[in-house]
């Protein structure tokens, strides 16, 4: 019991650290991100690649993931939401075809066999007898950490304001004198670092293979869908719902169901009640 | 329908084509070309739920997945003779199709090609842990029954299934029923103030849509004669589904067997140069490069040209 | 003799928002009838309940005799009523025809498979409406302002629906354009057409109508023949005040 609880909370953190830079895009832009998954798998191979190929040290490493993933970030801006101009299933479809040209880049790297990623910090405690990795600890406060700090960027900052406001309704901003292209730009470049950090957690958690996007891709829409559009506490509730279900799942019923509650959530909230189960707030 | 001489002509070349490959190509090709034929009918029904519709299906596995098991199931579990087997997966197909509508009838856009994926995703674990006595679990089914033997003859049961296919599919849509459905993806709530269901409209295209993937499904896996989860639901199927119709021209028909045919070659021709990966980097490259600027396809290129050769040729 | 259309103690709120009161009216079949009042009176609103695609709070409309209840737009529209919208929505990427078409299509995709469409009758329609050969396939995209006005009539006629309610059919037009579509109206109340028609511009509306009814957030201030309504000291000084 203690031990669902423990690995419930540690999973749920990481799942919502995934989730918040796909939540960012789809309530800033409106604009649903199918090759967010490749941020993940990009900067945990960027990761793997720096410390364990150059020997970088691990936390320049993470630091040159995120870095990668900002740059992602803004290429894909530039490059293929902004000249489509809006138009979201475009965006969808051509976000959906660069996840799996990415993929396969991947593959033509580093090759088509998973790779084990070392612990970003080594080392495990023991809670009530459960082990508990650093590394998923470290995960969890980091997730945790960077929630916050963005819940206040976007109540405090003048930046986080004007993402606010895109959000609310884009028109009414930009005759306030904000720039969308702008702020989107900023959001695009943050969902990308946030996304490749995720990642690196993520594929220490896991493993490191070409195929690694899909899973956190389903996860972050299940978090962003039944959270509602925009919402960091929804995102945060919703994280620790599927968080939490899928441990259960795991250990009580069959580990090969571990996705079904996943999808069986999305369908039946979006069917539903398809504006969440946390309503539409605007960030 | 406003069918010309030119239209008898182009159907009939592709036909008379298609009958003539087998003595102008290796056997290795022919097997590729039959791959060509299965992706056709694939991109063919996807772009009859999403082409007009505007309802984009990123989940369309779901149903060829349905189609194929349903067949592979009765015939290699419960000895049903293929020839019945085939018209009840087709049903089963229709019947799942009726649960993708379900979804459309509330949501659009992004969140029902969403529910899509998730359907998928859904049924790909489903399969392997429920009744794995009957689906072979994760590793799935071999020894199904095949329909052909060699190339040739898997080459023509192809041909044949996606040339009717098709030509069905494109006069459907030259009817009336296909201005509805453009009519339905451009501004729904118009359609209804016009007078017309939408819901009726809508689950016309589901269901012609299943009918062909449960149809082209289960063929296919009686070609194949194995049938693995993590092969069928898989979102590169989806991608190569999708890119397909995409690079062909969606909307048209035509234009998925262009992109289907375009695809299997540009994946042949580039076997001996890009052995591995590689190739889907480029194609997929090249689906993206050519979706962002002619996002209407081979198919509006082709027309585009001929047109402007008819008119100089009037002139 | 049933009226076309009745209209029985219609109420709709929005939270505390009163935007239709208590509202009561009838139109006979073949009349035509204005629905004047200020921005935000709920003529709009009321469009949308005789239409279905807002559910009244309360009250009852009845069509040629038989209660509307809870049916959705579209069999609303093939028991007889249809309406125009003050913005158009036009089926952009489909031609000047292939719109009209849609209008005339049966609700059987049996029929709409098996037969193919009737041109003569689509050409008839669309030169009726005022446009010219030129513009039948021109994609509705390309068409101005005032062609998407008549190709919204067009489209509503199309569907063959008796009881027509026009929203704001002069919005945005050319003098030019006032009078054709102003003649075109004209030819369908000739035709026994049963016209309910909501406009800002008055000089417009006057020839149009045989009786108009003035609303005033959701309640209706006066009824009666157009120069009766206009002089009428509670609409003048709630509605042509303001102008």
């Amino acid at each position: 019991m203690l031990q669902i609880l423990i690995q419930g909370m540690l999973l749920s953190g990481l799942y919502a650290l995934i989730a918040v830079g796909f939540t960012l895009i789809f309530s800033v832009g409106r604009t649903l991100n199918l090759a967010y998954g490749a941020y993940l798998m990009l900067g945990g191979y960027l990761y793997f690649w720096a410390s364990q190929s150059l020997g970088v040290p691990k936390s320049l490493a993470v630091l040159m993931a995120m870095a990668f993933g900002v740059v992602l970030g803004i290429l894909k801006f530039r490059l293929i939401v902004k000249p489509l101009k809006g138009d979201h299933i475009a965006v969808e479809i051509s976000t959906l075809i660069l996840a799996v040209v990415l993929q396969a880049g991947v593959i033509l790297i580093f090759g088509d066999s998973s790779k084990i990623l070392l612990p970003i910090v080594g080392g495990v405690i023991y809670v009530a007898g459960a082990p508990v990795t650093y590394n998923m600890l470290i995960a969890t406060l980091a997730s945790w950490t960077i929630l916050l700090s963005l819940y206040l960027f976007i109540r405090r900052t003048d930046i986080g304001r004007a993402m606010q406001a895109v959000s609310m309704d884009t028109k009414g901003a930009a005759i306030c004198g904000i720039e969308p292209d702008r702020v989107n730009l900023i959001t695009w470049a943050l969902s990308g670092g946030l996304g490749a950090l995720g990642g690196v957690f993520f594929a220490s958690y896991t493993q490191l293979a070409p195929s690694m996007w899909v899973g956190p891709l389903i996860i972050s829409v299940a978090v962003v869908i039944v959270g509602g559009i925009g919402s960091i506490i929804g995102t945060l509730i919703v994280a620790h719902i599927v968080g939490f279900m899928e441990v259960i799942v795991v250990s009580v019923l069959a580990p090969e169901l571990r996705g079904v509650f996943t999808m069986g959530l999305i369908i039946l909230v979006l069917v539903l009640r398809p504006q969440g189960l946390f309503g539409r707030e605007e960030l | 329908m406003g069918l010309r001489w030119f239209h008898f002509a182009a159907w009939g070349l592709f036909a008379l084509g298609l009958a003539l490959l087998p003595e102008l190509v290796s056997k290795g090709t022919l097997r590729t070309l039959i791959f060509a034929n299965y992706l056709a009918i694939f991109a063919i029904s996807w772009d009859l739920l999403s082409g007009r519709t505007g309802y984009i299906s990123f989940g369309h596995p779901f149903l060829i997945g349905i189609g194929a098991y349903t067949s592979a199931i009765l015939t290699k579990r419960f000895g049903v003779e293929v020839e019945i087997a085939i018209p009840i997966a087709v049903i089963v197909t229709m019947i799942a199709g009726l649960i993708v509508l379900l979804p459309a009838l509330r949501i659009r856009g992004s969140y029902f090609a969403l529910v899509t994926l998730a359907f998928m995703e859904l049924m790909y674990q489903l399969v392997q842990v429920i009744r794995p006595d009957l689906t072979g679990g994760t590793r799935g089914m071999s020894g199904i029954q095949t329909l052909t033997r060699g190339a040739v003859n898997g080459f023509y049961l192809s041909s044949v299934l996606m040339f009717v296919i098709a030509v069905a599919a494109w006069l459907l849509l030259r009817t009336r029923i296909g201005t509805a459905l453009t009519a339905l993806g451009l501004n729904e709530s118009a359609v209804e103030g016009s007078g017309l269901s939408t819901t009726k409209l809508k689950m016309f295209a589901f269901m012609a849509s299943a009918f062909v993937a449960g149809l082209g499904g289960a063929f296919y896996v009686h070609y194949l004669g194995s049938i693995a989860p993590r092969a069928l639901f898989d979102i590169n199927f989806v991608f190569t589904i999708i890119v397909a119709v995409l690079i062909g021209g969606a909307s048209t028909i035509v234009g998925p067997i262009i992109g289907a045919f375009f695809l299997t070659f540009l994946l042949e021709y580039l076997r001996p140069f890009l052995p591995g990966a590689e190739r889907y980097f480029i194609y997929g490259g090249i689906a993206l490069l050519l979706y962002m600027y002619q996002p209407k396809g081979i198919y509006a290129m082709v027309m585009k040209a001929w047109h402007s050769l008819h008119e100089r040729a009037t002139k | 003799m049933t009226h076309a259309l009745e209209i029985r103690n219609l109420v709709k709120t929005f939270g505390g928002l009163v935007a239709t009161d208590d509202l009561s009216f009838d139109i006979k079949t073949g009349q035509s009838v204005g629905l004047i009042g200020p921005n935000g009176a709920g003529k709009t609103t009321v469009f949308s309940q005789i239409m279905g695609e807002l559910r009244q709070t309360s009250g009852k409309i009845s069509l040629f005799g038989k209660t509307l209840g809870t049916r959705p737009t579209a069999e609303r529209i093939r028991r007889g009523v249809s309406r125009t919208y003050q913005i158009p929505r036009p089926f952009l990427e489909l031609s000047v025809l292939e719109n009209i078409r849609v209008g005339f299509m049966p609700n059987s995709i049996w029929s709409m498979i098996t037969k193919g469409p009737d041109k003569d009758r689509e050409i008839q329609l669309a030169l009726d409406v005022g446009f010219s050969q030129n513009d039948f396939e021109k994609p509705a995209s390309d068409l101005s302002m005032g062609d998407l006005r008549k190709l919204e009539l067009a489209r509503t006629i199309a569907t063959g629906a008796k009881v027509l309610l026009l929203d704001e059919v002069f919005a945005g037009l050319t003098t030019g354009e006032i009078s054709q579509i102003s003649g075109l109206i004209q030819d369908l109340r000739a035709k026994g057409f049963t016209m309910l028609m909501v406009s800002h511009d008055l000089p417009a509306l006057e020839p149009l109508v045989d009786h108009v009814i003035a609303i005033e957030r959701g309640r209706m201030i006066a009824t009666g023949t157009f120069n009766e309504v206009i002089n009428d000291e509670t609409v003048r000084a709630s509605y042509l005040g303001e102008v």
